[in-house]
């Protein structure tokens, strides 16, 4: 309580803009692209084992689906997170406002502005950490899910090299595309 | 004149087991080796091969043989190589099912008593082979029950639908 | 079964040597199979020969040899290419199989085996036959066909290991939060 009105002040301002825009901020990004870049490093190995690609020989294209899935799963995450997060802020609402009072009931030389200012960056906080592990965990399983799909049985039949790139290129295009349109 | 003539009988009677004996393999020390048809897509039926090398210890040579597998008797196979036999059989995966064979293995003398038995349906159990040969087929592998990415396929589908449920009931 | 016996029909025309005549000797028609569902590089070839004695005389020292399968191409691994009887007698058959292993893949034109006998058991000249020949089969490579067929357990359970922390991370971090506030709510519902 030692930095007073100021900072709160600036993390109202940081709330709002989190809160309303689809930009996130370094660290989340970061947090995005690395599991995003994880889960599309993951068809290498089911593309080197058991489609039997050679690792060295196919270096490129590996390289370049991976990057280009990272992109797309990436802004899938975000999508989906943006989505999920005013929702999950209604549902969280009550019972994070809830436990803070309790938390700040004994701080006496709080004033209720000020309470109410922790009550909502607390809020937000929930909202935003559950809408990203959130996010991820259902984009990773959708990813899975396509990819497996799309490699092993609509592309069966065709070249491994060939395979990868479309099945990795339309796991992560259908990701990216289902991420924003859907709202139900 | 007479008296050498009952000599010649006795001494011809005392000949004839050890010239009958001439025909027959005594002690046979037997080396063998087999094959069963591992899996369903290396053959469309299921083949069974003894291989088996006779030594007898009259130094018998190139004598013919004759199997009895369950019921079923055919002629054991020479090859190029002297005393080496080769007993193949072919059928359909369910009539040749996993599970041990014995190969019975007859010379002219016991195949021909083999087959009397056999026409008057009498028994061939009792008959006496010149040596058994017993090997195990360890039954046809036909491939997994279920396909691994299809294991795969639906358990990454059981996982996306509950996050599925989750979001929708996140979104509600 | 009924495979074989239209192999068998086409191999009556390969035996012309008694053909038209009595049949009042031996007569042998042999066919010559491939087993194999599919014929992979390093994996078992089943080859299948049966002999049928269709004559109405026995056949005497009955001599297979198959020289179609060179050894820089096929390693044998239970069963012999150059065998004989010494008799088959008329309606009956016999039959033998040769396991072999080719060690190329590609293409390899299956050809047919010699076959030799003789009428009568002091016959001079013997009377040669050929087997059935089953045809052109393609080898598949190992790789090809452990990249179709291999159910490759082992592989697929890394697989799992390694999208387990990539789905199980999230999962479990969402789940202890929407724990720790969800049943508030759900109590005063």
């Amino acid at each position: 309580m030692a930095g007073g009105k100021q900072n709160k002040l600036s993390r109202e301002e940081e709330l709002l803009l989190q809160d309303f825009s689809r930009n996130v901020s370094t660290k989340s990004s970061a947090l995005f692209y690395g599991n995003a870049l994880i889960v599309s490093a993951i068809p290498m190995w089911l593309f080197w084992r058991i489609h039997q690609m050679d690792l060295y020989q196919s270096a490129i294209i590996f390289i370049i689906g991976t990057i280009v899935s990272t992109y797309f799963v990436a802004m899938a995450y975000r999508n989906v997170k943006f989505i999920l997060k005013h929702k999950i802020a209604l549902k969280r609402e009550d019972a994070v406002a809830k436990e803070m009072m309790k938390k700040l009931a004994d701080d006496k030389r709080m004033t209720k502005k000020e309470k109410d200012e922790r009550v909502l960056w607390k809020k937000n906080e929930v909202a935003d950490y559950e809408a990203t592990t959130f996010s991820i965990f259902y984009n990773n399983s959708l990813y899975l899910v396509l990819l497996i799909v799309a490699s092993f049985y609509i592309l069966k039949n065709f070249n491994p090299v060939l395979n990868y790139g479309c099945s990795v290129a339309s796991a992560a295009g259908l990701l990216a595309l289902f991420s924003t349109s859907s709202k139900a | 004149m007479a008296a050498t003539g009952k000599v010649l009988v006795v001494i011809g009677l005392f000949l004839l087991p050890v010239l009958t004996y001439g025909d027959t393999c005594l002690a046979p020390h037997v080396k063998s080796q087999t094959y069963s048809t591992p899996e369903a897509i290396v053959s469309t039926e299921t083949v069974l091969i003894v291989e088996f090398t006779v030594t007898c210890k009259n130094g018998l040579k190139n004598i013919n043989l004759y199997a009895d597998i369950g019921g079923r008797t055919l002629p054991a196979t020479k090859t190029s190589e002297a005393n080496k036999y080769q007993i193949s059989i072919t059928d359909e995966h369910k009539k040749l099912p996993s599970g041990s064979y014995n190969l019975r293995i007859f010379d002219e003398e016991g195949f021909a008593a083999l087959r009397k038995a056999q026409r008057s349906g009498e028994s061939t159990d009792s008959l006496k082979p010149l040596f058994t040969i017993t090997m195990s087929h360890p039954g046809i592998w036909s491939g997994p029950m279920v396909q691994s990415e299809f294991v795969a396929a639906m358990s990454a589908i059981v996982v996306w639908w509950l996050a599925y449920t989750a979001r929708s009931k996140l979104l509600a | 079964m009924k495979l074989w016996v239209s192999a068998l029909l086409l191999t009556v025309g390969c035996f012309l040597p008694s053909f038209g005549e009595e049949e009042s000797e031996a007569r042998l028609l042999v066919s010559k199979n491939i087993l194999n569902q599919y014929l992979v590089e390093g994996k078992d070839l089943t080859v299948d020969y049966k002999i049928f004695n269709v004559g109405s005389r026995v056949a005497f020292d009955v001599r297979l040899k198959d020289s179609s399968f060179p050894e820089s191409s096929f390693s044998t691994v239970s069963g012999n290419l150059q065998v004989s009887w010494e008799r088959i007698a008329p309606n009956s058959n016999v039959s033998h199989a040769v396991i072999l292993r080719p060690l190329k893949s590609g293409y390899f034109n299956f050809t047919s085996a010699e076959l030799s006998y003789l009428l009568s058991e002091d016959a001079t000249e013997r009377t040669v036959g050929y087997t059935s020949f089953p045809g052109e089969g393609g080898i598949v490579p190992e790789r090809e066909f452990d990249r179709r067929f291999s159910p490759h357990v082992l592989d697929w359970l890394v697989f799992a290991f390694m999208t387990l922390p990539s789905l199980g991370i999230p999962f479990l971090l969402w789940y202890s939060s929407k724990s720790r506030y969800d049943p508030a709510k759900a109590k005063r519902n």
